[in-house]
């Protein structure tokens, strides 16, 4: 044993760092004598730095560990109010999105056999060639820019510049998370778009679908409260039932796993409704002030309209739902009577997107809240505050952009084949819209090769586009296929801002800033734009008067400062600026019940359970509308693939190492990847043992998994939280590029599903596909 | 001389594994690599152990056990160790002596927990990614045995900065102090000294949902889980 003490040993290795060398690798071990204590390098000077991380939709605040200019660990933010100093797996390895050895470098030429490396200048120049070429044929409309849409600055400025270009193809493609949720807040409350959740004070939450510990966003905050609901009120557990076709690692965690077939989780919710309505244990009052459509009603011409009530009492008793869901009905009482004795602190709430019916079911299980008065109420659902991020000036198109903007989108969002939908790139789009009239496209954080079904036509979409670019910080299936790539530097190494997605209710926004210097030739896509407005002159140029993009965010936040609310606070902008900067976040922890307003914005200024704004919108674009269509109603989901041919319903899924905003080149998260099955480095498909026992099938085999779009091959792992006609598989691997630890292995489920959407609002129905499976 | 152990609470744990990355990142966990992996060398410290009891469909019961080194106090680990390279130190920690370890593996066959790892080849961390290595934390050669130390390295600099002070180190300040329970987003984990009766350590201990693994070994852990309730 070493006789060197430890505190002598200390303070050698401090006096040896401060000498110089900090420190070698290798060298500790060769050094290193006797006890690890000993042997231990001892402490190292080093700092913290506060920023925020994009890793999921999430925007969690980081703490960065800084030694000698590099980033040694990540944490949560203290200060940040969504994640109070913790952080989930995905945003601890950070570390390895930033140095990731197979990251793009700089900027690339696609030329024959390969990519050559060119300047940024060159790049800018051929880009604004190729763009004011289309201004100069009068199709601006030609220009397509794919981005996440992600709320905040970076979305806005895409939006900017396509606007001042003159392209309505401003397309949104969120990767697999469109859920309905939005359209069902606007068709009931008039916004469109993720409610917030008061779960501090929630006792009951009947969970639909929606993976909460896993999937949802964002997934620190929902973690605190869970353990908050758990154990963080002494004598007050909440009870969580969890409703899905698969138990998750989230249905383990719940009090209750209650399966049900795909897809009907809209009819659990109205058999939920009926026992409510029928027992009396809705909240009258609530019904009385803040809802209509319960009770039957009449339009302006008069003319008298079927009320949920009536609807839910006809169609909907606990014995006809349970035929359609395959849930008892006499559970579906007891949830019923559960769920009303917890109001006004019980939510209902989910993801049911994938389907066909997404939006009616959601809009089911949204009503469900409503009910129980448990809309803007202390444990119930809230409508996130937005922060008072200052706007820029408006943009005024000139008359090119003017006759661009006036042209049709190129996914038909808002026409008859997705009449309620903002953005539906995602969706096969049918003669005449095809072929994609789309000159140049845009690609920032959307990888649509990857993430949407074979079907939908994106390596068509791509082969007929002239140029196009893509700002992926690495190399995916879609930029693999780029003309240029203008890599965009990781969010540890770039400024932007990341204002709360909907959560906590009260408004917040993170500060993203560099925690590092930038590794490599690379260069935040938000300066990019503006070098690149800049280059096509006026009046482009004047939309984009900064100088650099952090100029452009400092004007937004001059907002949160002249607001005067909220912390930080200072007397002046400079010691503002300086501060938000040393917290990286800005919020104002105060949630106002009661702004009906801004809570209740739909035309009647009610909880809409009946929405004349919905008959408007579908008789605008030509739809024959019944009572029913105006009201939360079940509609069978449909499902491509015979079932006698494909006799199981597929199901992917969104394991929490899951790292969706970025790719799968991550080995940290490879190594824990499927937790309860012990899987990592992997694929896998998920059977019901008894199925599996029918069909031969051990644990671990190889099988074949066919649809009527594709097939694939992968393990077969039995988990009993399968139904025996569901399989499930985990997204995240079989990658054709993005790295060495993500490329080559599992297989990706995407390629199996058929180019199904709903109808209404063109999302992608993710989980409608059968499915066979062949023993290999 | 107070004596180490973490409480963690399973009704708490939402199975999230954040402790796990913390732990691989704050480490220096050797990058193995996937076919490495797949032949069960992946050298994970702290680990969320899924526990499966298959019913009657819809009927089957899963637990999630995130497991660190439990510190035995009877470690048999130590007791096999022909070298007297793996040793129980003054404070209760179970820990390594790297230079001395001959590789033989009978530490890893011993333990009933399986937290012990093997360097079973010289892992190297591709360029650029070296940099985020942990200066704190001695890389393991090829050949040894290594294991999770309680992150001994963050331990020893509080009570250096503590000492420097001139005081010792709080309750409160040791709680979070590991890696995991420093990430874990929902509290659900306390770190502090078994031996201090008023440490939150002990207090959890003493609840009646607490429950330490495979208890009747006679290995005495010094890792107490309280058990998972449902409504």
């Amino acid at each position: 044993m070493a006789q060197l003490t430890r505190r002598a040993f200390l303070k050698l290795a401090a006096a040896t760092a401060a000498a110089g060398g900090l420190y070698k690798l290798g060298m500790i071990r060769l050094d290193s004598l006797a006890a690890p204590e000993a042997a231990l390098p001892g402490p190292v000077a080093d700092r913290r730095l506060l920023g925020t991380c994009h890793l999921c939709a999430g925007g969690c605040g980081l703490s960065g560990r800084i030694v000698d200019g590099r980033l040694i660990k990540l944490d949560g933010n203290p200060f940040h109010p969504n994640n109070q100093g913790k952080l989930c797996p995905k945003g601890q390895a950070g570390q390895q999105v930033l140095y990731d050895p197979d990251r793009l470098k700089g900027p690339m030429r696609r030329v024959e056999g390969g990519w050559q490396q060119v300047s940024w200048d060159e790049a800018l120049s051929e880009i604004a060639d190729a763009l004011r070429g289309l201004r100069a044929s009068g199709h601006p409309e030609r220009l397509a820019f794919l981005h996440d849409g992600k709320r905040g600055p970076t979305s806005d400025l895409i939006a900017r510049f396509c606007r001042a270009f003159g392209t309505p193809n401003d397309l949104h493609a969120p990767r697999h998370s469109a859920d309905g949720t939005g359209l069902a807040h606007w068709v009931s409350q008039g916004w469109n778009d993720h409610a917030a959740y008061d779960w501090e004070n929630t006792d009951y939450f009947l969970c639909f679908g929606g993976a909460f510990l896993e999937a949802w966003q964002p997934l620190t905050r929902q973690l605190r409260a869970y353990a908050r609901m758990r154990r963080g009120r002494p004598g007050r557990r909440a009870r969580i039932v969890q409703i899905e076709p698969r138990a998750s690692v989230t249905a383990t965690k719940a009090d209750e796993w209650i399966p049900i077939r795909p897809g009907t989780e809209g009819a659990l919710a109205l058999g939920i409704a009926h026992v409510i309505i029928r027992e009396g244990l809705y909240d009258a009052d609530f019904v009385a002030e803040h809802v209509f459509g319960f009770d039957d009603w009449s339009d302006q011409a008069g003319q008298q309209h079927m009320g949920f009530r009536s609807l839910v009492l006809r169609d909907y008793s606990p014995g006809q739902v349970a035929q359609i869901t395959g849930v008892p009905a006499e559970t579906i009482r007891r949830l019923a009577r559960e769920f009303a004795a917890a109001r006004p602190a019980a939510v209902a709430a989910g993801d049911v997107g994938g389907y066909t019916n997404s939006l009616y079911s959601q809009w089911a299980i949204h009503a469900l809240n409503a009910l129980v008065g448990s809309i803007d109420a202390p444990g119930g659902v809230l409508r996130q505050v937005e922060p008072p991020l200052a706007p820029w000036p408006e943009v005024v198109p000139d008359e090119i952009a003017a006759r661009g903007l006036a042209q049709p989108r190129v996914d038909g969002a808002g026409g008859p084949g997705a009449p309620l939908a903002e953005h539906a790139p995602h969706r096969r789009t049918e003669e005449p819209e095809a072929p994609w009239p789309v000159d140049v496209l845009f690609l920032y954080h959307s990888n649509p090769l990857y993430d949407d079904p074979p079907g939908v036509g994106w390596a068509e979409r791509l082969a007929n586009t002239r140029l196009v670019v893509s700002f992926s910080p690495y190399l995916d299936e879609t930029s693999a296929l780029a003309d240029l790539l203008l890599p965009d530097c990781t969010y540890l190494e770039k400024w932007f801002l990341e204002p709360l997605e909907p959560s906590l209710g009260y408004p917040a926004v993170g500060l993203g800033r560099p925690l590092v210097e930038p590794l490599y030739d690379t260069r935040n896509t938000g300066d990019v734009l503006i070098q690149l407005a800049r280059a096509l002159g006026d009046p482009i140029a004047a939309a984009f008067p900064w100088p650099h993009f952090v100029a452009a965010l400092e004007e937004r936040v001059k907002g949160l400062y002249q607001s005067g609310r909220g912390l930080p606070t200072a007397e002046s902008w400079e010691a503002f600026w300086a501060e938000f900067q040393s917290r990286a976040v800005w919020y104002d922890p105060q949630y106002e019940f009661g702004q009906w307003e801004r809570v209740l914005a739909t035309p009647s200024g009610r909880f809409e359970l009946a929405s004349p704004q919905l008959k408007a919108r579908l008789e605008a674009v030509g739809l024959r509308v019944t009572d029913q269509d105006l009201l939360p109603h079940f509609v069978p989901p449909a499902f491509e693939g015979e079932e006698a041919a494909y006799p199981f319903t597929l199901r992917t899924f969104k394991p929490i190492t899951y790292a969706e905003r970025w790719n799968g080149n991550i080995p940290w998260l490879q190594e824990i990847y499927g937790l309860h099955v012990q899987e990592r480095w992997d694929s896998w498909v998920e059977l019901n043992p008894e199925t599996a026992h029918e069909l031969g099938i051990r644990d671990g085999e190889r099988v074949r998994v066919e649809s009527v779009a594709g097939s694939i091959e992968l393990r077969a792992r039995l988990w009993p939280g399968t139904p025996p006609d569901v399989v499930s598989i985990p997204l995240g691997h079989g990658r054709a590029a993005g790295g060495r630890w993500s490329e080559g292995f599992g297989a990706n489920p995407n390629a199996l599903l058929a180019a199904l959407a709903d109808p209404l609002s063109g999302e992608l129905a993710t989980q409608s596909t059968r499915v066979r499976i062949v023993k290999l | 001389m107070p004596r180490w152990g973490m409480v963690i609470d399973l009704d708490k744990c939402t199975a999230c594994q954040a402790c796990s990355v913390a732990c691989m990142a704050e480490n220096n966990a050797p990058l193995v690599g996937r076919d490495e992996s797949l032949h069960n060398r992946a050298i994970t410290w702290h680990y969320v152990l899924p526990e499966v009891e298959e019913g009657d469909y819809p009927y089957f019961h899963a637990r999630f056990l995130p497991r660190p080194c439990f510190h035995c106090a009877e470690p048999p680990c130590v007791k096999v160790c022909p070298v007297g390279a793996t040793y129980v130190d003054e404070e209760g920690l179970v820990l390594v002596n790297y230079d001395r370890c001959i590789g033989c593996k009978y530490c890893v066959t011993s333990c009933p927990y399986g937290v012990r790892y093997v360097n079973w080849r010289h892992y190297h961390w591709p360029e650029p990614m070296e940099q985020y290595l942990n200066p704190e934390v001695p890389l393991r050669p090829e050949g040894v045995v290594e294991k999770c130390t309680f992150c001994i390295h963050r331990l020893r600099r509080a009570q250096e900065e503590a000492a420097a002070q001139g005081r010792q180190l709080t309750d409160a300040e040791l709680v979070l102090l590991p890696a995991c329970n420093q990430a874990c987003p929902a509290s659900a984990r306390y770190f502090g000294d078994l031996d201090d009766p008023e440490s939150t350590v002990s207090r959890l201990a003493r609840n009646p949902r607490a429950f330490r693994v495979l208890e009747d070994l006679g290995t005495e852990p010094c890792v107490y889980y309280l058990a998972e309730e449902k409504n």
